[in-house]
């Protein structure tokens, strides 16, 4: 640790700190443009002068790394003739032109020149021009005119993303902000730059022209589209959400955003969002149709008792709404059946849970089926600073298809579809062969993956390494039993795992009270077809995209007679539901979210519910009115716990290693690998339609040859009777025998399929006259 | 008794007196007080010579007035400029006369002198709805007859 003064304070920092961060630390600002803590320094903009003691000249806090002893002034007549010419500088080519910049009320140039400039410039020449609102790509304009040339867009896709699509053109004065041979920036966090930059050069092209910070309403919140849960500002204004941020949280994340939570925000005011109740297929008054459903409840629970009602809880719900669910089905109605409806069979016990630090400190990293760039994105952005840091980082990938990309080098063991928890065990045996864990494991069969050094290696990963950390799609429910008996074999060494699957918020749904695993709903929709159910209420949950076996809950949603959804978008056989109630949307109520590291976050609404659609509550106390009980659902549960904060109680790991069932090396045929991307996840949006897939299949070159296929066509996937049409791609991270198809997407349900031999055939493409 | 004649001779004097003096009060609406071009009344959106509104829907006026009474929403100006002289105009501008206090702080914090306070002061009407004046009402002052 370092001993430094700044502006009379003395503080201790760790070496090599820069003198910007140690005086952030003390809260003092300094004023910077080009440098971020998480790019490092570079030194371009000279903003951040100050004055060290025993330095000749002004220092720039931002490349000055901290000594014993210094003594830094901040403030002064000196730091303040420097920061005057500075931005005397800065705005000699500025345009000036606030009242039309969307950054006007919120700019970092505004406010320091403000604060520190000169009241006016001596320049007198024109200024220079250069392009105004050109595009960077779909979402982000850039007016060259107000940059500042600080460069952290530029190296923030650079170095940090690793996709250079961003760069400096020009000379001089006429030095400007383009992309690689004028062509988009297609990467999938280019919209960070918005957020990156400081002044009003880089804008969110949904926001253009839209508010100013004074007739917004800014709250914070998490990101409710995939499980990293991001931290996020969302603005409101006039009742729409009209901008994401990314909201930084001081030694924990950088406040990264990937495009589809930055400008997936939209599905709030999608055309296919449902704000009117509906009743019998038809629209209806929302407290005729609450009142309904109420009568309904109280027929049925008069009838046949609490047990024929079954609640499934799913989608983007909050934790208090789960706890609000719960108690109403266990305290009012009084029934036992209760599920979660999730797309993947897996499940990850809480005591494995890790949390981005493990990233942060792994010395090896597993994906096991999950590809983080396209699953999870920020934490690819967070295994890439962690990879940057340490490049022996080793990074195994166990999947039927190659994972990871050149920004993020993954060495993938390609498996059989199914396989990835055999091989992961085969793996682990290769090196303790002689371990009970790994005899509980029970393996048997062959899965066709013999390559016994690249096995050797993984092996090694998994056993000797010290900090390992795993993420795991959830796709093979085997692999839970596999990464018990990892984390047995390995003692006291950490090994943590990450799960990569939705709904982003099903930790919070399982705290709330609803049992996570899938048997739940099996038994559920077993008891329900076997006519134990009289009333299901699907609360978020859209089963016939969701739950793999959709033959099942086909034939549930023939024999129930009163089947109730609730949600924001019409579910799959909506047909079936005797009603339909819209509900409030995550950005439009207060609550909290768990996220993939069990950690609680909470959410501020910055918007009021559209229409009809409202939070959870305000169905339960209606319908506990119609069963004549009391309940008032606003209780003061929270999910935060005493003793472990903002993360879960911490669990001990389960003792039982269930045996894996034996697997055998299919014969060759094609097989239908699934997993849950987050831009194909069936949360829609309008702004992201440019960026969504046309075609959600994806094939290896060598079968589209075979089968004929040009860049792009369709295919016939077929098992058990029955099929799927779906356009394809040819991808090259795709290995032959395998076709990749996305869960979640409501216009290709391939859960009703499922994973594993199908039968693909080429379509002959339709052509319209 | 000559007392009170007295004093109602006083009292009549007085009042005759008083008849043939000029007058202190106007008889509204027949005849309208004269105002300075500076008074503060009913608010004007301005347009340039071209006809090109002038306000770029900056918000600042709505940020600056103490009683809250501007609603600003701004948006992308239409191409070719038919409607602004830049890329930026207000689709939706409304002042609510009932909650201006007429102080004239957004007429000065406009960058670009589009809002104004007119003389206009004619301020009456049967409902709080007609006291908000919208864009199109702006943008045609009314004039004092
Ligand atoms: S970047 Fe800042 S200083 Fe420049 S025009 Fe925009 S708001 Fe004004
Ligand atoms: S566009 Fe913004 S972030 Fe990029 S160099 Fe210019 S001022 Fe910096
Ligand atoms: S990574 Fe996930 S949580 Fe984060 S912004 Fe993207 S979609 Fe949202
Ligand atoms: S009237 Fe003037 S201050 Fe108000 S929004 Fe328009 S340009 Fe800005
Ligand atoms: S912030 Fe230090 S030089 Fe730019």
């Amino acid at each position: 640790m370092i001993r430094l003064t700044i502006d009379g304070q003395e503080i201790s920092v760790p070496e090599g700190m820069m003198i910007a961060d140690a005086a952030a630390r003390l809260g003092i600002e300094v004023p910077v443009y080009c440098y971020h803590e998480a790019l490092g320094p570079l030194g371009a903009c000279r903003m951040c002068l100050v004055q060290v003691e025993k330095m000749p000249k002004l220092a720039t806090a931002c490349t000055t790394a901290v000594a014993e002893g210094m003594v830094v002034h901040t403030q002064g007549a000196a730091v303040d003739k420097g920061r005057k010419g500075v931005l005397e500088f800065l705005l000699i080519n500025h345009p000036l032109d606030c009242p039309v910049c969307d950054k006007g009320g919120e700019c970092f140039l505004q406010d320091y020149t403000f604060r520190y400039g000169p009241p006016a410039g001596r320049f007198e020449e024109p200024k220079i021009q250069k392009v105004k609102d050109g595009p960077i790509n779909e979402f982000v304009l850039i007016d060259q005119e107000r940059c500042v040339l600080c460069q952290r867009c530029v190296r923030f896709m650079e170095e940090y993303v690793g996709e250079p699509q961003l760069l400096l053109e020009g000379r001089g004065v006429e030095t400007v902000v383009s992309t690689v041979e004028h062509r988009p920036a297609q990467s999938q966090f280019a919209g960070n730059v918005v957020d990156l930059c400081p002044v009003g050069a880089l804008l969110a092209t949904p926001y253009h022209h839209k508010a100013r910070p004074w007739n917004i309403e800014r709250q914070e919140s998490v990101c409710p589209l995939c499980p990293v849960g991001c931290t996020t500002l969302n603005t409101g204004r006039d009742g729409r959400i009209v901008r994401v941020e990314g909201r930084p949280v001081l030694d924990r994340n950088w406040g990264w955003l990937c495009d589809r939570g930055r400008f997936g925000f939209d599905f709030a005011v999608s055309p296919d969002r449902l704000t009117v109740s509906r009743l019998q297929g038809h629209d209806e008054a929302a407290a005729r149709a609450t009142r309904q459903v109420g009568q309904w409840l109280e027929q049925v629970v008069g009838q046949y008792g609490p047990d024929s009602v079954a609640f499934v809880i799913g989608g983007l719900h909050t934790s208090e709404e789960a706890h609000q669910l719960y108690r109403f089905a266990t305290e009012v109605v009084g029934t036992s059946r209760l599920a979660m409806s999730r797309q993947v069979q897996g499940y990850l016990p809480r005591g494995l849970n890790g949390t981005f630090e493990d990233i942060a400190a792994a010395d090896a990293v597993v994906l096991v089926g999950t590809d983080p760039y396209e699953a999870v994105p920020v934490v690819h952005l967070k295994l890439r600073e962690r990879w940057r840091q340490q490049r022996d980082l080793k990074l195994f990938g166990v999947a039927p298809r190659t994972l990871g990309r050149e920004t993020l080098p993954v060495d993938t063991l390609i498996t059989h579809v199914g396989h990835e928890a055999h091989v992961l065990a085969q793996a682990l045996a290769r090196v303790v062969p002689d371990h009970p864990a790994v005899a509980q494991l029970a393996i048997q069969g062959d899965s066709g993956f013999d390559d016994a050094a690249t096995l050797a290696q993984l092996g090694q990963a998994l056993v000797n390494s010290e900090h390992l950390t795993l993420l795991w799609d959830g796709v093979e429910p085997e692999v839970e039993s596999v990464l018990i008996a990892l984390a047995t074999v390995r003692g006291a060494k950490v090994t943590r795992v990450l799960p990569t699957w939705g709904p982003s918020n099903w930790r919070g749904l399982e705290r709330g009270g609803f049992p996570a695993r899938l048997e739940a709903l099996t038994q559920i929709l077993k008891d329900a077809r076997d006519g134990k159910v009289q009333m299901l209420v699907l609360w978020g949950a859209d089963l016939l995209r969701e739950y793999p076996d959709a033959q099942l809950v086909q034939e549930v949603y023939q024999t129930v007679p009163y089947i109730i959804g609730e949600g924001l978008f019409l579910p799959l056989g909506s047909e079936s539901m005797r009603a339909f109630l819209p509900e409030a949307s995550p950005g439009e109520m207060a609550g909290t979210y768990i996220n993939m590291e069990a950690r609680v976050q909470t959410l501020t609404p910055s918007v009021q519910p559209p229409g009809q659609a409202r939070p959870t509550r305000s169905y339960l106390n209606a319908w506990a009115h119609s069963l004549k009980k009391s309940f008032v659902a606003e209780d003061d549960w929270d999910p935060f716990d005493d003793e472990s904060g903002d993360l879960l109680p911490v669990e001990a790991i389960p003792a039982t290693i269930a045996p894996l069932s034996p697997v055998s090396q299919p014969s060759g045929e094609m097989e239908l690998a699934t997993g849950v991307l987050v831009m194909e996840n069936g949360i829609p949006s309008e702004l992201l339609r440019s960026r969504k897939p046309q075609a959600l299949a994806r094939l290896s070159p060598v079968d589209a040859q075979r089968l004929g296929l040009s860049a792009q066509g369709m295919v016939r996937v077929a098992r058990n009777g029955e099929e799927l049409r779906v356009a394809v791609t040819v991808d090259q991270a795709m290995t032959p025998g395998r076709i990749y198809i996305p869960l979640g997407v409501p216009s290709c349900p391939v859960n009703k399929i499922g994973t594993g031999v199908v039968e693909v055939a080429r379509l002959e493409e339709v052509h319209s006259a | 008794m000559l007392d009170g004649i007295k004093a109602i001779a006083k009292g009549m004097g007085t009042t005759f007196k008083a008849l043939g003096e000029p007058r202190d009060t106007y008889p509204y609406p027949e005849k309208r007080r004269e105002y300075s071009p500076r008074f503060r009344g009913k608010h004007m959106l301005a347009k340039d010579e071209e006809g090109h509104e002038l306000c770029v829907g900056c918000g600042l006026c709505e940020a600056v007035c103490p009683a809250h009474a501007i609603r600003v929403v701004a948006a992308e100006a239409p191409g070719d400029k038919p409607v602004s002289w830049t890329n930026r105009y207000s689709v939706d501008y409304e002042v609510d006369l009932i909650r201006c206090i007429f102080c004239g702080m957004c007429e000065e914090a406009c960058p670009t002198n589009a809002v104004r306070l007119t003389p206009f002061n004619e301020l009456a009407a049967y409902d709080r709805e007609t006291m908000i004046a919208d864009k199109d009402e702006l943008l045609r002052p009314a004039i004092r007859k």
